[in-house]
């Protein structure tokens, strides 16, 4: 599904990834792991397009990334959702508008978009909160509605950047639980984290980064 | 099919949340097209003065005084046999007089004070529709004999002049036009630049989520386009109102009954206005958009 070769990205003089080779299978659960500034975010925004590798190839299902223009990348991120480490919701937007854009994007029908909304927000455990703004939600609350727009389109990558940083405890392993079920159903997750327990008590193949290099697969 | 629905829905719903920011534009996009529309009734109006004109050329000429009577009648005659002449009608003195204190109040006393010979009487010869042509009438003009008349008015001299002035006036209204269209454009697009910068979130969270780039323009441009439909509503119910105006005091002003004639632009040109309206709006939004996106990344 995720094929990286010899990816090198530099951000003016800063080296954020150094000479990354790995290979993720359709269908894994994988995390992407290592001290902060090690290089997880940028994995991740290499892989939805949001940057390009100063060096190197990177193919997602078979598409090389680092050559998309045009149509090619929207195309790319609707098979695609995002769990964005600093959520991106809209504040001036309702939860479920906010859930819904994912699927209004693509064109479709209202009537569809709202079904899959209410059904995507009680998967998170925010049934019957899609009336309600970002601003007046918890930070955990608000991740999960950042969940829950990645996962509504049915995509067949998911990419989370520190989905349970703000979450305490028992919530963080009920989003892990979300990640997992995501999973079962055929989907490649992706989770950059740094928190040791978590990756304990959810065992899965860890990619670990240091200063930019893939240290362990 | 939905997506144009959602496109509409997002275009109607920020028209209304920046309510303020989308009618700065509509206004700007009103005033400019008000200042073209009064450019454009004047230019529609002049243009209609001259074709009238154009369509009614008579040849005058001028006895000179010592003709007598009876031979200015025969000259008369003359002309009126002649192929290209559709009529000839005499004009003595005492109907010049007549004629310019009909329509000029208070001149009887001058022309009183300046004695007779001052208005000479003359033969308004009007050519058949096929000589009507500055070419033949200046032939025309020529051909008169210079024995009986003082003075041979073709009338084209005027007319060509005004043409010349028209011409200026359109060249000067094309110039005005642009630069009123760039200012438009300049402020609207800042303008809209402002309603796009207040929805960057949404504009970049929409990317994320893959909409294409065409999908997220498309609503700005219809903000636009709605901007346009409206300025230019607006610029027409103020530029009839402008025409109220100047019809009233035109009569006021002058008694000549030319005011009167004094049009509203046909609906043609109303049409246009609005459709430049449209164009500017959208133009502006598309532009600004495409700046934003393309700053933003
Ligand atoms: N847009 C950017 N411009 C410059 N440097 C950046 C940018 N994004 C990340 N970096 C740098 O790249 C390195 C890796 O960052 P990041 O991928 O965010 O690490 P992590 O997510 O593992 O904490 C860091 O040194 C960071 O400062
Ligand atoms: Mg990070």
């Amino acid at each position: 599904m995720i094929r990286m070769y010899h990816v090198t990205k530099r951000y003016g003089d800063v080296t954020a990834l150094r000479d990354v080779s790995l290979k993720v299978g359709k269908g894994e659960f994988c995390y992407i792991t290592g001290p902060s500034g090690a290089g997880k975010s940028t994995m991740l925004k290499l892989l939805y397009g949001a940057e390009r590798p100063t060096e190197g190839k990177l193919l997602v299902g078979g598409v090389d990334v680092s050559k998309l223009r045009g149509r090619r990348l929207p195309a790319l991120r609707r098979s695609m959702g995002v769990v964005f480490q600093d959520f991106k919701l809209i504040d001036t937007r309702s939860v479920a508008e906010n859930v819904g854009l994912a699927l209004e994007v693509i064109g479709t029908p209202r009537p569809v978009i709202e079904r899959r909304v209410a059904a995507v927000l009680s998967i998170v455990g925010l049934r019957g909160r899609g009336h309600e703004y970002p601003p007046t939600l918890s930070g955990g609350e608000q991740q999960r509605v950042a969940v829950a727009r990645a996962i509504v389109n049915d995509p067949s990558i998911l990419l989370a950047d520190e989905p349970t940083g703000n979450l305490d405890g028992a919530m963080a392993i009920e989003v892990m639980e979300i990640l997992q079920s995501i999973q079962l159903r055929g989907t490649t997750v992706l989770v950059a984290t740094h928190d040791a327990g978590l990756m304990e008590r959810f065992p899965y193949r860890k990619l670990r980064f240091e200063h930019g290099r893939l240290v362990s697969s | 099919m939905h997506a144009l629905q959602h496109i509409l829905r997002r275009a109607i719903r920020s028209l209304w949340e920046q309510a303020y920011l989308n009618s700065v534009a509509t206004f700007v996009i009103a005033a400019a097209l008000l200042l073209m529309g009064v450019y454009l009734t004047v230019q529609f109006n002049l243009n209609a003065i001259v074709d009238s004109w154009d369509s009614d050329v008579h040849v005058s000429a001028y006895f000179k005084d010592d003709v007598p009577e009876q031979r200015r009648f025969e000259l008369r005659d003359e002309l009126a046999a002649r192929r290209e002449v559709a009529s000839v009608r005499y004009f003595s003195e005492e109907d010049a007089r007549r004629w310019l204190i009909d329509r000029v109040a208070d001149i009887e006393p001058v022309l009183d004070e300046l004695g007779p010979g001052v208005l000479p009487a003359s033969l308004e010869i009007t050519l058949v529709p096929e000589r009507s042509n500055p070419e033949a009438i200046a032939a025309f003009a020529r051909s008169l004999s210079s024995t009986d008349f003082d003075d041979i008015d073709d009338g084209r001299e005027w007319v060509e002049r005004f043409h010349a002035f028209l011409s200026l006036l359109q060249l000067l209204g094309a110039v005005l036009g642009a630069l009123i269209v760039l200012a438009a454009l300049f402020l609207v697009a800042n303008t809209v630049y402002l309603i796009v910068y207040n929805r960057r979130d949404e504009v970049e969270i929409q990317k994320l989520v893959g909409a294409t780039t065409t999908y997220i323009i498309a609503p700005f441009l219809l903000e636009g386009a709605a901007q346009g439909v409206l300025g230019g509503v607006v610029a027409i119910f103020g530029l009839w109102g402008v025409h109220r105006l100047l019809v009233v005091r035109l009569q006021e002003a002058l008694q000549l009954g030319v005011a009167g004639d004094l049009v509203f632009l046909p609906v043609s040109w109303r049409l246009a206005l609005l459709a430049t309206g449209v164009v500017l709006g959208v133009l502006a939004a598309g532009v600004s958009v495409r700046r934003f996106l393309s700053t933003a990344a």
